[in-house]
């Protein structure tokens, strides 16, 4: 079996987690907590991914990305590419799962009592403080759930990464794509391997967070 | 948290880690091909690196999807189209070398049947059978072979008698994927993908429908243009003839 | 602590609007009124928390607020402890972690040191580890109590304190929260409903009703002199009344009164003459209406002042005291629904008069309990 797919993969997906939680986070707690023009603009911006199909998702990102685009086109100035590499693929996952962040998020923060969050002002934290030591904390579980869904999401993202990354084998073929890969080529051993991985991996990850939400709080 | 820390190493280590993508040394080409040309290219690329000791990179998938994606930087060196008309478009563009347009076979579609399903199907016209409940075909939209698909159901007469039973695949693979699986009863795929185990086919007319003639060419942003053009001269050539011609595609010089 | 806390506010809202101004230099200022009346708004202005329209804040020598001169202190710079309703206790933290929410960035040994003088000084020694929700709602008040000292604020702000708690415990607390008040030192501003509270507590009280300040006294003063009779509803002031001025003299008022002449005396700190005919708001305390034995001859006129004769038409037991309440001889609607006059006897008075067999009683009230209530 060939287990490029495997580790690109796994790569691709604890980056992106990582990248949606860096973005993810901070916007909902904006949404959360802030009245803002524009707020329900990015509301629908935010849950847009999950409408669109991903094909078509995956275009738009590719117009704008690809060698014509305009952020293509900036970064080809700086000698950097991110069409049809593995950067792209993180990309697509980023897109295809933020949105699961940031409405758990959300939610998460939403509950928040804010008046601990007055209380926390009184005693002196900065607005940052008061995110780290209250609000974070007291909705740290709806973050995880939202976290555990993204990483899912993006292990198993397909159709954007088929458009802006490509399906090119040693190179960007992510799990999804290899496991579709073979079962068009009728290569159902194979394809039934690579399935099997991606069901272990997830469910390795969720044992591993059930054994950590234990022992916390 | 005091487990973290190796966690995070560890993690590190898999993100900025080894499985890294790039084998520079043999010059390699990356070639977009047509879903049609699944098995006989596994077969041709084999040959041509052993021929070169270029690396092929095979990418299989829709054409129109290629289409779009070389368009914006995709990185083939050379495209494989399903349909001649996408390679013109494209060579209009500036996209491909027009120069190194290439005819590189005719497909052919057929009609297949699920042999879960029963007896072989031999006529169009039996697809309208009340048993025959789905019936597969590419995409007429933007694939090629799906397009030939429905033009031969027009002229058969029965196009707009079956459209209730028809089912779309994404691309010629799809479409078999869905009589394979006996989801559909039957269908109309390429000839050059249809000899699996689980399904039975005969042969439509090449009167039937608009030639499928499929082109190829060379994409201008490439960084290896003569390797891709060998490429396509060696599928024309003595070694890739003779391959195309026993996954049952028909020839230049023969239509 | 000495210091100034001088708060001159408005705050519009639709429906609603604050407008208040006020000084103190008691350490413990009470805030008192009906729900509603801008109290609670009033501690999250000074706090920081909610931004006035317009108006000044001052703490001492530090100006918080200042809308002409465009000053607003985060609550993060005031330097306010407040405990708010429902104590706002961290849920994931320990009681030894809430009290040092607010000491980061101290040298350690003296947030140690701090920390164990909060813990010692309010009796929370042994709950350290223990979360809120393990905890009663006495030690709740307490640890939100010693989070709020801990950083040594200018001033500390409580917000219905003792309303979170039950009745029973509320009359422990509230006596301890005094002493702790007391004894810790901190200039304080206590927000409350309940006037026995506010009084207990506080040593000035200001009255809020409706976003605007009615009175702002010492908290003899607003017992004994209410300024209007809004303040002494408000204070759950029993009996009342009104009636018309027949004469006014700068020592004593007549008042006209269900059929009688009442005389009262005037408000010592202003000399209140309203004209005859003028209405008149007063209020007489329950306790102070003097039941007359009847074995011992005809009530002497110079001892009982306001001699009236009535019926008891009503009574409650509350344990140590009796209410009763008395209906007048004299003909013609009473002032309070079915009867005049709220009285209260105690239970020891109740039995010797036999009040339970003898409903009919001549009764009299000495003139400086009936208290004017200037409009």
């Amino acid at each position: 079996m060939d287990s490029f797919p495997v580790w690109l993969s796994l790569r691709v997906a604890l980056s992106a987690t990582a990248l949606t939680l860096l973005t993810g986070v901070p916007t909902a707690w904006l949404l959360a907590r802030k009245r803002f023009p524009g707020r329900n603009a990015l509301e629908a911006v935010v849950v847009l991914p999950l409408v669109l199909p991903p094909t078509v998702l995956g275009y738009y990102l590719l117009v704008v990305i690809g060698y014509r685009g305009p952020i293509g086109r900036a970064l080809a100035a700086i000698g950097l590419e991110l069409a049809f590499t593995p950067a792209a693929a993180v990309l697509a996952a980023c897109v295809g799962s933020i949105a699961l962040v940031i409405k758990s998020a959300q939610a998460g923060f939403e509950t928040v009592d804010r008046q601990l969050e007055q209380a926390a002002r009184t005693l002196g934290r900065s607005e940052w403080g008061v995110f780290w030591s209250v609000t974070l904390p007291l909705a740290w579980r709806s973050v995880l759930a939202g976290t555990v869904l993204a990483f899912c999401r993006a292990l198993g993202e397909f159709g954007i990464t088929l458009m802006v990354a490509g399906n090119i084998p040693g190179r960007t073929q992510t799990l999804p794509l290899a496991i579709y890969d073979r079962v068009q080529a009728n290569q159902m051993g194979e394809a039934n391997a690579l399935a099997l991985v991606a069901v272990g991996i997830v469910v390795v990850l969720l044992f591993g967070l059930s054994r950590l939400a234990r022992l916390r709080y | 948290m005091r487990h973290s820390l190796p966690i995070v190493l560890a993690l590190t280590w898999l993100v900025l880690g080894p499985g890294s993508t790039d084998a520079a040394n043999p010059p390699s080409l990356t070639v977009f091909a047509a879903a049609d040309l699944t098995f006989a290219f596994k077969e041709i690329a084999s040959r041509f690196e052993k021929a070169t000791g270029a690396r092929v990179t095979l990418v299989f998938g829709s054409t129109g999807n290629f289409a779009q994606q070389i368009r914006q930087g995709g990185p083939a060196d050379v495209f494989f189209a399903a349909d001649q008309s996408f390679v013109d478009a494209l060579a209009a563009e500036g996209v491909l070398l027009r120069e190194t347009r290439t005819l590189y076979a005719q497909g052919r579609i057929v009609l297949a049947t699920a042999r879960a399903f029963g007896p072989k199907l031999t006529d169009l016209r039996s697809l309208l059978d009340s048993r025959v409940r789905h019936v597969a075909i590419a995409n007429p939209v933007h694939a090629p072979y799906g397009r030939a698909a429905e033009q031969a159901l027009r002229k058969a007469g029965i196009w707009e008698a079956l459209r209730p039973k028809l089912v779309f695949g994404e691309n010629i693979r799809h479409a078999l994927q869905f009589v394979q699986t006996g989801a559909a009863e039957a269908g109309i795929v390429a000839l050059s993908i249809a000899s699996v185990p689980e399904v039975d086919w005969v042969s439509i007319d090449a009167a039937m429908h608009a030639p499928l003639d499929q082109a190829a060419a060379v994409v201008r942003r490439s960084a290896r243009p003569e390797l891709g053009l060998a490429f396509i001269q060696f599928v024309n050539g003595p070694e890739g003839r003779p391959i195309m011609k026993r996954y049952g595609f028909m020839l230049p010089g023969e239509f | 602590m000495s210091g100034t806390v001088s708060v001159a506010i408005t705050k519009r809202f639709p429906g609603f609007t604050l407008d208040v101004s006020w000084e103190a230099e008691q350490s413990v200022l009470g805030l008192f009124g009906p729900s509603g009346a801008g109290k609670t708004l009033t501690l999250q202005c000074l706090a920081g928390l909610i931004r006035p329209d317009a108006g000044r804040i001052v703490v001492g020598e530090r100006v918080f607020f200042d809308a002409a001169a465009g000053v607003d202190l985060s609550p993060q710079q005031r330097r306010i402890g407040y405990v708010f309703q429902g104590y706002a206790l961290f849920p994931h933290l320990t009681v030894v972690k809430n009290i040092a929410f607010g000491l980061r960035g101290r040298p350690r040994l003296d947030r140690a040191r701090r920390i164990s003088e909060v813990i010692e000084r309010l009796g929370l020694r042994g709950l350290e580890q223990r979360y809120p929700r393990e905890l009663s709602g006495g030690q709740r008040q307490r640890v939100a109590l010693g989070r709020a000292l801990a950083i040594d604020p200018a001033l500390l702000l409580l917000d219905e304190p003792l309303s979170a708690l039950d009745a029973p415990l509320r009359r422990t607390l509230r006596d301890e929260l005094r002493e702790i008040l007391s004894g810790w030192g901190t200039a304080a501003v206590v927000v409350t409903h309940d006037f026995t509270e506010a009084y207990r507590l506080a040593d000035r009280i200001i009255v809020y009703e409706d976003g605007r300040v009615i009175q702002s006294a010492p908290r003899s003063e607003l017992l004994w002199q209410p300024a209007s009779e809004s303040v002494a509803r408000i204070m759950g002031l029993s009996n009342v009344l009104r009636g018309t001025v027949v004469k006014a003299m700068p020592d004593r008022i007549q008042i006209a009164w269900r059929g009688q002449t009442l005389e009262a005396v005037n408000s010592p700190t202003r000399s209140y003459l309203p004209p005859p005919e003028n209405p008149i708001a007063f209020f007489i305390r329950p306790e102070y209406v003097r039941l007359i034995r009847k074995d011992r001859g005809a009530p002497d006129v110079a001892h009982h002042m306001n001699l009236m004769r009535g019926r008891i038409v009503g009574e409650a037991d509350f344990g140590t005291v009796w209410s009763l309440r008395l209906r007048l001889d004299t003909p013609g609607a009473p002032a309070q629904g079915d009867f005049d006059l709220e009285v209260e006897v105690p239970h020891l008075v109740y039995e010797i008069l036999e009040i339970e067999r003898d409903r009919h009683w001549e009764f009299s009230i000495h003139r400086g309990s009936i208290h004017v209530l200037p409009t």
